[in-house]
């Protein structure tokens, strides 16, 4: 007997998608579609048509499912589509300005290591984060947002991105070091 | 209320899947069959190779019209050697292999392995893999025998980009063959059938020997006037790039 929908991983569901159902791609809507939501929150901010992004997102993740590898993570495959959507929708925006080059990524960094910042109270952080990621630059907002509200690891998120896991790293300890000036500077308190 | 401030509650998230599904299901979202990434893999994948190869081919063709002039030599004999060098290379060849590299970089970045370290370390295996695969093909010794060919006009379409570029004249930097050595210096016969006389000063280098005989094959580096090069610096050259018909075999006094 097979097993429920909800029983079976996303990388399973995507696999009966990539069949011809169509039913199954709603479950996987259904799971992500609150995470989608809060990394375009996150990344997106004062944008009012984030929901038509976010369905944007799901309908070219249906056209393009035969491109998914099953054997890949389903999550990641579908950031890195949600993350081109969004640099889409701020290019059409014209609203921040868009790197061409980012030399972080042409050379590699030492501060690398995963979890370096584990010292830190992270629910402090994500409280800082809350109130000011929205003024930080794109470039930091990003990894920022998938490390701590998604939970994604360096190297999923160098998967979404596209960069190297070391830059992963840079963004993150150089974006939790202007957050924290922002902070002190803006005067906010926890 | 706006959209994020109600983006996880529930009814939200059933009316983005409604959403999502309704689309779909009217047939107006419709899903790419597979043989269009397969086809776009495939493309991609023929791409890349052919690219691979044109600049495998056109790196080691630069090396090869760099030996045929006597260009490639000329650094070894010091500063007007490399100043010479750097005037003479073929750039619009170097810079069109410069582009294709950039555009093997931009491909190799869509896959895990290259963009997950620095574009440094795929650059410098590009590279690697480049001059690595340019010194193979030099191997094969293929750019000898098309160059042959298209002296002989048996290469259509790639003859005369090796009659232009495989064979062109330099001011400062000449390869012959010596036909005759003489009380100053000695005669020497080029690919182009010309008879050139090189004037041996004190001031000459050598800087592989001096043992020059007739039939040798030589790189000189001076400047030309008419038929006669005062020679800065001479060299002999081993590479069996300069194998050619010496029409002029046995002529003794060059045009003035």
């Amino acid at each position: 007997m097979p097993k429920p929908l909800d029983k079976l991983t996303d990388e399973e569901i995507a696999k009966i998608v990539q069949s011809g159902k169509v039913e199954p791609f709603g479950v996987l809507v259904e799971r992500y579609e609150a995470k989608i939501t809060r990394y375009a929150r996150k990344f997106l901010f004062n944008c009012n048509d984030a929901e038509d992004i976010v369905q944007e997102v799901f309908l070219k993740a249906y056209v393009n499912i035969q491109s998914f590898d099953t054997s890949r993570k389903f999550s990641s495959w579908l950031y890195r589509i949600a993350h081109n959507e969004f640099i889409n929708a701020i290019k059409k925006k014209g609203k921040e300005p868009l790197p061409f080059f980012n030399p972080d990524i042409l050379f590699p960094h030492p501060v690398s290591e995963e979890n370096a910042d584990k010292e830190i109270n992270e629910k402090e952080l994500r409280q800082m984060l809350d109130k000011c990621l929205n003024k930080l630059n794109l470039k930091y907002r990003e990894p920022l947002a998938l490390y701590y509200f998604e939970k994604l690891s360096y190297k999923e998120i160098a998967d979404i991105l596209r960069v190297p896991i070391s830059t992963v790293g840079i963004r993150l300890q150089r974006g939790r070091q202007k957050m924290k000036l922002l902070f002190q500077k803006l005067n906010y308190h926890l | 209320m706006n959209f994020f401030n109600k983006a996880d509650n529930d009814s939200q998230k059933s009316l983005i899947t409604d959403k999502v599904l309704e689309k779909i299901k009217s047939g107006r979202i419709k899903m790419r069959p597979k043989a269009h990434f397969v086809l776009k893999t495939v493309l991609a994948a023929l791409g890349f190779i052919l690219i691979i190869l044109f600049v495998l081919y056109l790196i080691s063709f630069i090396v090869f019209t760099l030996r045929m002039s006597g260009i490639w030599f000329a650094p070894g004999f010091g500063f007007y050697g490399i100043k010479i060098f750097l005037f003479s290379l073929p750039w619009l060849l170097i810079l069109t292999a410069i582009i294709l590299i950039i555009i093997l970089e931009i491909l190799v970045k869509y896959f895990s392995f290259a963009y997950r370290r620095p574009i440094l370390y795929s650059i410098l295996g590009i590279i690697a893999l480049v001059f690595l695969g340019s010194f193979v093909i030099g191997q094969i010794k293929i750019h000898p025998y098309l160059f042959k060919k298209s002296q002989e006009k048996h290469l259509p379409v790639a003859g005369k980009f090796y009659r232009d570029f495989g064979a062109g004249k330099f001011r400062n930097t000449h390869r012959g063959i010596v036909s005759e050595t003489t009380d100053n210096g000695f005669l020497i016969e080029t690919r182009h059938n010309e008879i050139l006389k090189i004037i041996i000063t004190s001031e000459t280098r050598f800087p592989f020997g001096k043992d020059i005989k007739e039939n040798d094959s030589i790189m000189i580096l001076g400047e030309r006037d008419n038929c006669t090069v005062r020679a800065f610096g001479v060299r002999k050259v081993d590479d069996n790039l300069n194998n050619f018909p010496r029409k002029n075999h046995g002529q003794k006094n060059p045009k003035k």
